[in-house]
C-alpha cells in the first residue's frame, strides 16, 4: 500500500461495499457507475431465479416456493461460510503472514478450501436449508453448488463496490464475469441434463444398432436361401387293402428319402390327452451334404407343412457318407370327416443351405436409391427455379444499379396511375385468352407465361404512358396547376395504399377478441384512418418536392426488395417446407417449394452482393459508348458478375441437396422421408444405408462443386 | 463545335466539382485539361457525355442542346463521342473482340444485345480499328491477359468503333509509363489529324501538355484559372504555373 492512498476513500469504500451486500450492485450505483450496478443487480437476479427454476425442474416434485425457501437459506448459508473464510483470511494475513508470496498462499489456500467445503458438506448444509419433506422437493447437488457460486459472485460484487467507492478507477470484471460463467456452466450442465456415468453405462445398448447404421450393406443386396428337399409320399390313414403310394427309390446325384412303409395311420390323442402313437415309419435318405443338419417335415394332404413334434427326433446330422436312417412315428394331423377318398401326406427332409448372394440390390436398396435420386432432383429443380427467380431480384437488389435510377415527381405520379389499369387490363386480357386454352387448370405453365408477359408488359406500358404524359404536363402547363396535379395523384395513390395497409393492419390486430361489429367498425376506421393519413403524408411530400423534384425510385424498390429477401432468408427451410406440405401435401413438390422460396432469397442476397462489388469501371465505359440500360447489363456487368453467379449457384445446389434430405424428415419428399419412415419402425440397417448414400452423395457433390467452382472463380 | 456555358456540378454531399466554367472547343482541337487531381477534370469530361448529371449551366455541341437530351438523344449524343479512361475500364473477362464491339452499341439494336450480335461489318471494323492501333494479333485474348499499353490500345479501338466526332480522354496515360504515354497519345494525335477528331484530354506532365495539345484550359477547384494555346502553355511563368497548381507545386523536369 503506497501512502497515496487516503483514509477518506476507505471509508467510503467500506460504506458502498456494505451497500451492496444488502442489495447488490447498490453500492456502485451510489459510487456513480450506474450501468455496472444495474448490470451486477440484473446477472445477480438472473441467476439466481434461473438457479431456483433449474433447481425445481430438477427436483422430482418441483415446488418454486420451497425451492427459493431452500436456495435462499443455501446462499446464506455460503456466503456465512465465505464470509468466514474471507476472515481467516485477514485474520492471517494481518497477524500470521507478512510476505506477499504467503499471502498469495491463503488466497489460493481459501478459494481450495471453499470449493473442498461444498464438496464434502453439502448434504449439512442441505439439512440446514430444509426439513426433510422440503428437501425432497428440491435438488440438492445442484442447490449446493449454484448457491456456493451465487455467494461467491455476491462477495466479489460487494468487494468491487469497495473498490470502486475507494478510487474513482473502477476495476476490471474479469472476476466477476468468471464466478458468473461457472454459475452459467453448473446451470447449463444440469439444464441440458448431462450425465456421463449414464454415457457410459448405456453405451452399450446402442453397439448392435449402431453396427448396422455403419456398415448396412448386407441390406443392399438381396440374399435367398436354396433348400434342398426331398420328400415321400404316404398315405393316412390307411383303410384296409390299401398299400398307399409307391416307395421311393434311391436317386443318383439327387438328395433322396425313401419312406417305410407308406401306409400307415396317424397318431391320435383321446379328450383326456392319452396319445395312442401312429405307424413308425424308418426313413433313409442319400445324397445330402455330409455333417450338415436337415430337418423333417410333415405336409398334411391341406399342404400346410410343420415340424412334427413328440413323435421322434426331426433334426437329423447326416453321417460323412451324405446318408442317414431314423424312426418316426406318423404325426397327429386332423383329417375333417368331411375329407373323401386316400388322404396323401407328404414327408419332407429340408437340409436348410447357408444363404446365397444373388448379386440383386434389395427392396429397401431400390427404394433408398429412388429417395436419394428424388432429393438430388429436388434440389436441382430448387436451384433451377431459384435462380430464375432470383436473378432479376438481385438486379434489384444491387444497390449501385438501382440508386442513380431517379425520376421526377409528376412521372412517379403518372407512372402509378396508368401503371394501375394497365395492370387491370392486363389480368383482363389474360383471364380471356388463357380461357382459350383451358385456363391455369389445363396448361398451367403457358397461364402463368401469358400473365407475366401481358400484364408485365401493359403495366410496364401503362407506367410509361403515364410518366410520360404526366412530364409533358408538367413541362407545358403553368407550374401551379402541374404541381396540384401531380400531388392531388399522389395524395389519391398514397391514400389508395394506406386504406390496404389499414385494413391489414386491423385485421393482423383482429386475434385480439373482438365482437364482430367492433371488428367491422375497426376495419373502416384503421382503413379510413390509414387513408388519410398516407394521402395527407404523399401530399405533403409531393408539395415538398415540387413537380420536378427527383425521386429516387430506384432506391425505394431496392430497400423494399431486400427488406422481402431478408425476411424470407430468415425463415428456415424446415419452416417453408411445413408451409408447403399445408400446401401441396407431403411430397417432394413441397419440399422443392420450401426450398425454392429459401433459395430465392438466399440467391438473390448473394447475387446482389456480388453485384455491388463489381468494378463499375466498364459501367461507365459501356455507358459512354452510347449503350442503353439493357446493353450496359449484358455487356459491363453480366460478364463480371458471371464467374460468382455461377459459383454461388453451386454452392446453393449444394446446400439444397443437402438441406433436402433434412427437408424430406419433415415430409418434403426424397430420401429423408424414407429415412424418417425406416428410423421409426426400427429399421436400422435400413437407415443405415439410406444415411450412407446421403453421405456418400453429399461428398461427391462436395468435391464435383468446389472442382467447378475452381474452374469458374 | 462544344460550347460549355455556366456549367457547374455539386455533389449531394456539397462538394463542388466544377463551378461555372465557361469555354469553347472548335472542331478538330486538341484540348488538354490541366489540374491537380480533384481539380474538377474529371467531373468536367464526364459532364460533357452526361456520365455525371450537371447541376447547372449548358452543353452544346453542333448546335444540339447536350444537356436538355432525353434518354434516346442522349444515347445518339453518346455513340458519337468516344471515351478513354485512366483505368482502361474494359470489362476484364471478355475477350479483346467483344470489349473493341462493345464501342458499337450505341448503333445496335438493344434486343440483338440479347443474344451478342453485331452488324457482320462490325467485326471486320473492330479488326481494323485493333490493326490501327498496332495489337492486331490480340482479338481473341482475354482482355486482363493484356499489358496496360496494350490494354490502353484496346480502349482506343473501342473509342474508334463509335467513328466519334469527339474523343473525351480522362488521363489515359496516368497509370502507364513515359514511354507508353508518347505512343498512347501518339495514337490520338494521329486520329485527331487525320480524322479530324476532337479530342478532349486530361493529363497531369506539362511536357506532354506542352508536345500534344493545341489548346489546353487549366481547372482549380473546379474554377477555370487559365486558358490559352501551345504557345501560351510553352510560355508558361512561374506565377501562372503556381496559380494552376497551387502554393506548394513545384515544376519537375520541364
Amino acid at each position: 500500500m503506497t501512502d497515496t492512498q487516503q483514509v477518506q476513500p476507505r471509508r467510503s469504500s467500506l460504506l458502498h461495499g456494505l451497500l451492496s451486500f444488502f442489495v447488490p450492485g447498490l453500492g456502485q450505483f451510489i459510487a456513480g457507475q450506474f450501468a455496472r450496478g444495474v448490470t451486477l443487480l440484473g446477472i445477480i437476479l438472473a441467476l439466481g431465479s434461473l438457479s431456483v427454476w433449474t433447481i425445481a425442474q430438477r427436483a422430482r416434485f418441483p415446488d418454486y416456493q420451497v425451492s427459493t425457501q431452500v436456495f435462499l437459506v443455501l446462499v446464506i448459508e455460503c456466503a456465512a461460510l465465505l464470509f468466514f473464510l474471507i476472515a481467516l483470511r485477514y485474520i492471517l494475513n494481518r497477524y500470521l503472514f507478512k510476505d506477499a508470496s504467503e499471502q498469495a498462499f491463503t488466497q489460493v489456500g481459501l478459494i481450495i478450501f471453499y470449493a473442498a467445503a461444498i464438496i464434502i458438506v453439502p448434504d449439512q448444509l442441505l439439512a440446514t436449508a430444509g426439513n426433510e419433506e422440503a428437501l425432497s422437493q428440491v435438488f440438492g447437488t445442484l442447490g449446493v453448488f449454484a448457491a456456493a457460486t451465487l455467494a461467491g459472485l455476491w462477495f466479489w460484487q460487494v468487494y468491487d463496490a469497495a473498490r470502486i467507492g475507494a478510487r474513482q478507477e473502477p476495476p476490471s470484471m474479469i472476476g466477476g464475469v468468471l464466478i458468473a460463467c461457472v454459475l452459467i456452466f453448473i446451470l447449463g450442465w444440469n439444464i441440458t441434463q448431462i450425465d456421463l456415468p449414464k454415457a457410459v453405462r448405456e453405451y452399450r445398448d446402442t453397439q448392435v444398432i449402431l453396427g448396422q447404421i455403419i456398415w448396412p450393406w448386407r441390406t443392399a443386396f438381396e440374399f435367398e436361401e436354396i433348400n434342398v428337399e426331398a420328400t415321400a409320399k404316404i398315405q393316412a390313414p390307411c383303410p384296409e387293402g390299401e398299400t398307399g403310394p409307391p416307395v421311393n427309390e434311391p436317386l443318383q446325384g439327387e438328395s433322396w428319402v425313401v419312406v417305410t412303409p407308406t401306409c400307415g395311420e396317424l397318431t391320435e390323442r383321446d379328450l383326456r390327452g392319452n396319445v395312442t402313437l401312429g405307424t413308425e415309419l424308418t426313413i433313409t435318405g442319400g445324397n445330402f451334404t455330409p455333417g450338415t443338419d436337415v430337418n423333417i417335415l410333415w405336409k398334411n394332404p391341406i399342404g400346410n407343412p410343420f415340424r412334427p413334434r413328440g413323435v421322434g427326433d426331426t433334426t437329423i446330422q447326416i453321417g460323412p457318407d451324405g446318408g442317414f436312417e431314423t424312426k418316426l412315428n406318423i404325426p397327429e394331423a386332423v383329417i375333417p370327416d368331411t375329407a373323401v377318398g386316400a388322404q396323401i401326406h407328404t414327408l419332407i427332409v429340408r437340409q436348410e443351405s447357408a444363404v446365397v448372394f444373388t448379386g440383386r440390390l434389395s427392396r429397401e436398396m431400390h427404394l433408398a436409391l429412388a429417395g436419394m435420386l428424388e432429393t438430388i432432383m429436388l434440389g436441382l429443380m430448387a436451384t433451377f427455379f431459384g435462380i430464375i427467380l432470383a436473378i432479376p431480384f438481385s438486379f434489384l437488389a444491387a444497390r449501385n444499379l438501382m440508386a442513380p435510377i431517379q425520376t421526377t415527381m409528376s412521372g412517379v405520379a403518372g407512372g402509378l396511375l396508368i401503371m394501375i389499369p394497365g395492370l387491370w387490363i392486363g389480368s383482363l386480357i389474360t383471364g380471356q385468352v388463357t380461357a382459350l386454352f383451358g385456363g391455369l387448370e389445363g396448361s398451367p405453365l403457358l397461364t402463368a407465361g401469358t400473365a407475366l408477359l401481358l400484364v408485365g408488359s401493359l403495366g410496364y406500358a401503362g407506367w410509361r404512358l403515364g410518366s410520360m404524359g404526366m412530364q409533358t404536363v408538367g413541362d407545358r402547363a403553368p407550374d401551379a396547376l402541374s404541381r396540384t396535379i401531380t400531388a392531388l395523384v399522389l395524395a389519391l395513390l398514397g391514400a389508395g395504399i394506406g386504406y390496404f395497409l389499414g385494413l391489414g393492419f386491423s385485421r393482423g390486430i383482429r386475434s385480439i377478441p373482438l365482437s364482430a361489429e367492433v371488428a367491422m367498425q375497426t376495419e373502416t376506421t384503421y382503413a379510413i384512418g390509414g387513408a388519410i393519413l398516407f394521402g395527407v403524408l404523399a401530399l405533403v411530400y409531393a408539395f415538398q418536392k415540387g413537380v420536378h423534384g427527383t425521386i429516387s425510385i430506384g432506391i425505394i424498390v431496392y430497400a423494399i426488395v431486400r427488406t422481402f429477401m431478408n425476411i424470407f432468408r430468415s425463415i428456415e427451410p424446415l419452416i417453408w417446407a411445413l408451409v408447403g406440405i399445408i400446401w401441396i401435401g407431403p411430397g417432394p413438390f413441397a419440399g422443392a417449394i420450401a426450398l425454392t422460396i429459401h433459395t430465392i432469397a438466399a440467391l438473390g442476397k448473394l447475387y446482389s452482393e456480388s453485384i455491388e462489388s463489381i468494378d463499375h469501371g466498364p459501367i461507365e465505359a459501356i455507358q459512354a459508348t452510347g449503350a442503353n440500360r439493357l446493353q450496359t447489363i449484358i455487356y459491363a456487368v453480366v460478364p463480371q458478375v458471371l464467374p460468382p453467379f455461377i459459383s454461388f449457384t453451386i454452392y446453393r445446389w449444394d446446400i439444397n441437396v443437402r438441406m433436402s434430405t433434412v427437408i424430406g424428415l419433415v415430409g418434403g419428399g426424397g430420401i429423408g422421408f424414407i429415412l424418417i419412415q425406416w428410423i421409426r419402425q426400427f429399421q436400422y440397417d435400413a437407415a443405415g444405408l439410406a444415411v450412407w448414400l446421403i453421405t456418400i452423395t453429399v461428398a461427391i457433390l462436395d468435391y464435383v462443386s468446389s472442382e467447378i467452382r475452381e474452374r469458374f472463380v | 463545335m462544344l460550347q460549355v456555358e455556366n456549367l457547374t456540378k455539386i455533389y449531394p454531399d456539397g462538394t463542388v466539382g466544377i463551378r461555372e466554367l465557361n469555354f469553347t472547343v472548335e472542331d478538330g482541337e486538341f484540348l488538354v485539361v490541366i489540374g491537380l487531381s480533384g481539380s474538377g477534370k474529371s467531373t468536367l469530361l464526364r459532364c460533357i457525355n452526361r456520365l455525371i448529371e450537371p447541376t447547372e449551366g449548358r452543353i452544346t455541341w453542333n448546335g444540339v442542346d447536350v444537356t436538355a437530351a432525353n434518354q434516346a438523344e442522349m444515347r445518339r449524343i453518346r455513340r458519337e463521342i468516344g471515351m478513354i479512361f485512366q483505368h482502361f475500364n474494359l470489362v476484364k473477362r471478355s475477350n479483346v473482340m467483344t470489349n473493341v464491339l462493345s464501342g458499337r452499341l450505341g448503333y445496335t439494336p438493344p434486343s440483338w444485345s440479347l443474344i451478342n450480335r453485331f452488324r457482320r461489318d462490325d467485326r471486320q471494323r473492330a479488326l481494323q480499328a485493333l490493326e490501327r492501333v498496332g495489337i492486331p494479333g490480340k482479338a481473341q485474348n482475354r482482355a486482363d491477359e493484356l499489358s496496360g499499353g496494350q490494354q490502353q490500345r484496346v480502349g482506343i479501338a473501342r473509342a474508334l468503333m463509335q467513328e466519334p466526332k469527339m474523343i473525351l480522354a480522362d488521363e489515359p496515360v496516368a497509370s502507364l509509363d513515359p514511354v507508353l504515354a508518347n505512343s498512347i497519345l501518339g495514337y490520338l494525335e494521329k486520329i485527331n489529324q487525320e480524322d479530324g477528331v476532337t479530342v478532349i484530354c486530361s493529363l497531369h506532365f506539362l511536357d506532354l501538355v506542352q508536345r500534344y495539345a493545341t489548346k489546353v484550359i487549366g481547372l482549380r477547384a473546379g474554377q477555370l484559372v487559365f486558358e490559352g494555346n501551345n504557345q501560351d502553355i510553352r510560355e508558361l511563368s512561374d506565377e501562372r504555373f503556381k496559380e494552376i497548381y497551387g502554393e506548394e507545386a513545384e515544376r519537375l523536369g520541364a
